[in-house]
């Protein structure tokens, strides 16, 4: 409104205005006291001394992984679900850098950022569960086991974490003022990207190739010698949707700092078109597996008939949901299929790392508090380092007009 | 795993042909179900099927359509169902500049207008504005309805409150000399800025809550000559 008086403020401390977001300490601090911080910071205290406690006391103090059961929850959710997860940045980037489809810009820097702290955090993860965790750099610069999926994991993983780094930092650079080094950034964009998707192309589906090491103890109604071509198709798909989720999120939590000229639905409407037709080839593929396995008579099987809800209830269903929310333009229906379409995800990776894995073995796996714990502490420390950059940093709002 | 003995993997292999003609058959139906729309509920008035309510964003004070091509002169244009169509109509920021009008003069079917000429008339008060036409064409319609109802344009300017539909042959080439999406908004900010220059440090008390103008902002502007800060907006 142009009658609000214009004042002429002195510059602030560079620690005032881009961390304390201009307000002074007092304001500041009296701002942290909110439910959501209150449960984070219950969450926070009981779950970093835990993490202390694992690097202290060792894996068999806080975990109920065993010679027979040595993946847990810290694999099979921190870094299956993770990875798979955080596949929105590369999703997301080949949509708009390679493919041209400009619209979605809005929703690459959020999705870039989603997938990086998502790396991170599944990488933070598997340091909890590694038993020599200081170990982790050997593979890296030394002895690189050239012969072994995990390898191609380890060095994709990296790699794409530091191009995740690099393709987030123009919004970096462009909050700390530094315009050179962000204009080099940027012309780098279409390079990133493509690195972005020849690496996630191979890990996505290396981290399924993991399991091909285990014919026997992995069920036969989810092993297949395809499981690394589900793995990198539902990464699309739990890319897609988290970027759905994450932006409507972001869009009700952020008011003061997203772009209102978007046309947030239509882009989430797009999306769900987008995943709506890989779900189907999914599904298609699924059954493929299955009809591969030769053992359709396992279906009658308690684990078969959790085989049976994981593909029509978290594969078909939403494939479904999608399609109808994208074509009656029923943006609500299409992000509330979209966290559904997250949780099947996650079923389906859990499904595999630890439901049906060792599943004919006396001892079963139950993960401990602590291990679960620990993971709900990795992703409360996400969301607060999510929230942190966003509120200070140009991601949900261009204001570059780059 | 497939046990190594021949049926057993003849079986297998017939599924999985019949899994995979499946897919074919059943993705062209699915293909054509998720790209597509339901279709639209027939309009009330006539022809409004092609100036159905368009999708806006509220850019500063102004609603700013995405499927439109402005003219500078704040006309506006988007290509009509039939071929070689173009409807016309004057946009947001216009009808808020120029305030509650008695009446339009809109020219009859068979007029030929030009881009950047005059093509209609607004009447408000005892003063007249003449308004630029965003495109080269011959008028075939003319909406009756803002005719008899200039309140359609305040209320929907990109939708029932249209002006004239043109055949307009060169609209695909003279489009892309007028503004659209991100141009469009940079441009309305650019004209609202120009308006809060001219704007007097107390005029604040003549808008409503929340900052959007009250209707005829150049009448707040300049009382006595507000018809020719009105044209210097809309360039004619």
């Amino acid at each position: 409104m142009s009658s609000r008086p214009a004042t002429l403020t002195a510059p602030q401390p560079w620690f005032t205005e881009k961390v304390l977001m201009g307000q002074p300490w007092a304001e500041y601090r009296r701002g942290l006291f909110t439910p959501f911080n209150a449960v984070a910071a219950f969450v926070l205290a009981i779950g970093i001394p835990i993490i202390v406690y694992r690097f202290a006391a060792g894996l068999g103090a806080t975990t109920n992984l065993s010679q027979t059961n040595p993946w847990g929850i810290w694999i099979g959710f921190d870094m299956l679900c993770g990875v798979a997860l955080a596949a929105g940045g590369y999703t997301l980037a080949t949509t708009v850098y390679i493919f041209g489809l400009d619209d979605y810009h809005p929703v690459v820097r959020p999705a870039v950022l989603t997938g990086f702290l998502g790396y991170v955090f599944a990488v933070l993860g598997l340091m909890c569960d590694l038993g020599r965790p200081w170990n982790l750099p050997i593979p890296m610069v030394y002895s690189f086991g050239t012969t072994s999926v995990m390898f191609e994991v380890g060095w994709c993983v990296m790699l794409y974490t530091i191009v995740l780094a690099l393709e987030f930092s123009p919004a970096l650079f462009q909050w700390l003022g530094w315009q050179t080094l962000r204009t080099y950034l940027l012309r780098a964009t279409i390079g990133l990207t493509v690195a972005a998707v020849m690496l996630s192309t191979l890990h996505q589906s290396s981290l399924g190739a993991l399991f091909l090491m285990a014919p026997t103890k992995l069920h036969p109604l989810w092993y297949s010698p395809f499981i690394p071509i589900f793995f990198f198709v539902s990464s699309i798909v739990a890319g897609l949707s988290m970027v759905i989720v994450e932006s409507s999120l972001s869009h009700r939590a952020f008011q003061s700092r997203v772009d209102h000229h978007v046309d947030m639905d239509k882009l989430v409407l797009g999306l769900a078109r987008a995943a709506s037709v890989i779900l189907f080839a999914y599904v298609f593929l699924r059954l493929q597996g299955l009809a591969d396995s030769g053992r359709t008579d396992l279906l009658a099987t308690p684990l078969g008939l959790w085989f049976i809800a994981e593909i029509v209830l978290f594969a078909a269903v939403p494939c479904l949901l999608f399609a109808h929310g994208a074509r009656t333009r029923n943006a609500t229906l299409v992000r509330w299929t979209a966290g559904w379409s997250v949780l099947g995800i996650v079923v389906y990776r859990l499904n595999v790392s630890v439901v049906a894995y060792n599943w004919e073995a006396a001892e079963r796996y139950i993960p401990s508090w602590m291990e679960v714990w620990t993971s709900l502490t990795l992703v409360t420390t996400g969301i607060l380092v999510f929230r942190w950059i966003v509120n200070r940093m140009p991601v949900l709002r261009d204001e570059s007009g780059h | 795993m497939i046990p190594h003995d021949i049926l057993t993997l003849y079986g297998a292999k017939g599924l999985e042909y019949v899994i995979a003609i499946a897919f074919l058959v059943l993705f062209v139906p699915f293909w054509r179900y998720a790209m597509g729309t339901r279709p639209a509920p027939e309009p009330a008035i006539v022809r409004a099927a092609q100036a159905a309510p368009a999708h806006s964003d509220l850019v500063e004070w102004f609603r700013v359509a995405r499927d439109v091509f402005y003219h500078p002169g704040h006309a506006w244009a988007r290509a009509a169902e039939a071929a070689g169509a173009v409807l016309v109509g004057a946009d947001d920021f216009a009808q808020k500049l120029v305030g509650p009008l008695r009446t339009i003069e809109l020219p009859a079917p068979g007029t030929a207008v030009r881009q950047g000429e005059p093509a209609w008339r607004l009447h408000a008060g005892d003063k007249t504005l003449d308004m630029l036409s965003p495109v080269d064409g011959v008028v075939t319609a003319v909406n009756r309805e803002v005719l008899d109802n200039p309140g359609l344009l305040r209320d929907d300017p990109y939708g029932a409150g249209w002006l004239l539909q043109v055949q307009s042959p060169r609209f695909a080439a003279q489009r892309k000399g007028l503004l659209s999406g991100r141009m469009a908004h940079r441009w309305i900010e650019d004209a609202t800025n120009a308006l809060r220059l001219r704007m007097s440090p107390d005029l604040g008390l003549a808008m409503q809550d929340g900052g959007v103008p009250v209707d005829g902002i150049a009448q707040a502007l300049a009382p006595e000559d507000w018809d020719r800060v009105a044209r210097e907006f809309l360039l004619s």
